[in-house]
């Protein structure tokens, strides 16, 4: 039974991003949480994927601007339209 | 103080380019191939809020009725650019070499993840939304375009198949090689400074 249940570094990496999605069967839960309580490495793994993914979707571009004379032409077409 | 607009959440697309244009921009930036297509996808933006703007019930903000309209934008644009291009036949993946683990699934020496502070206030967070950034420019097409879809502009994984045509498995494979290679590359770039 033990020997099922033990799924590999890469296997387990594999199904975090699954458990991500909510996507994990019940036996994946299972040998997942398995392996996450033995390797530290794993865990590492997980605990770092999910700032990554935390951190991804407040990503800006923060030193790039919009030019001042692409958002006069916006302007103008936007004028133009409503007054179509 | 809620200025009235705020307030009763009305449309004002005077001031749309003004008040919206810099932060649409900002977004759209790192989701896209180039600042032309950005730039583009906000023109769009405003173009279909102004159509749209009888459907716009004011039951969210001007703000984020604006960005649902670049999301949508963005995810057309992915879609017509997939279209475009000839059909990518994805080698099977699964027996590409795996940098990461050894043959026994365990973590390689030279991959094993170390310790980096998590990102506890904002100055961190910001530095890590910036490693992302460049750690994310440095995928390779396809992986990008999933990282991107599924990360920066959380589409759901069904929605991502349908958008870049590709099967759930290429999906799973793809996304498990940009997490490995996004932690690598975020892990690289921290523990450098």
């Amino acid at each position: 039974m033990m020997k099922y249940l033990m799924i590999s570094c890469k296997d387990a990496t594999m199904l975090t991003a699954k458990k991500e999605e909510g996507r994990l069967t019940f036996g994946e839960g299972v040998k997942l949480r398995l392996h996450s309580s033995m390797c530290s490495l794993c865990k590492k793994f997980e605990k770092q994927s999910h700032q990554i993914a935390l951190e991804s979707k407040e990503v800006v571009a923060t030193d790039s601007e919009l030019p001042e004379a692409a958002k006069k032409r916006m302007q103008e077409i936007l004028k133009n339209y409503s007054s179509n | 103080m809620a200025t009235k607009s705020e307030a009763i959440n009305e449309a004002n697309p005077e001031k749309w380019v003004e008040l919206y244009s810099s932060m649409l921009f900002k977004h759209a930036l790192p989701r896209v191939e180039d600042s032309f297509v950005a730039e583009d996808l906000v023109q769009e933006t405003f173009l279909a809020a102004l159509k749209g703007l009888e459907g716009f019930k004011g039951d969210s903000s001007e703000k984020t009725w604006l960005f649902s309209i670049l999301k949508n934008k963005i995810v057309d644009h992915y879609r017509k650019k997939t279209r475009q291009q000839a059909v990518i036949s994805m080698p099977d993946l699964r027996l590409m070499n795996d940098d990461w683990f050894n043959e026994d699934g365990s973590w390689a020496e030279e991959k094993i993840p170390h310790d980096w502070d998590s990102a506890n206030n904002p100055a961190e967070r910001k530095e890590i939304q910036k490693v992302i950034y460049w750690c994310k420019d440095h995928l390779k097409a396809l992986q990008q375009s999933v990282f991107t879809l599924k990360y920066l502009e959380d589409i759901s994984s069904d929605e991502i198949c349908k958008v870049l045509n590709i099967t759930p498995t290429n999906y799973w494979i793809l996304i498990h090689r940009a997490r490995l290679q996004m932690r690598e590359c975020v892990e690289k770039m921290l523990l450098k400074n």
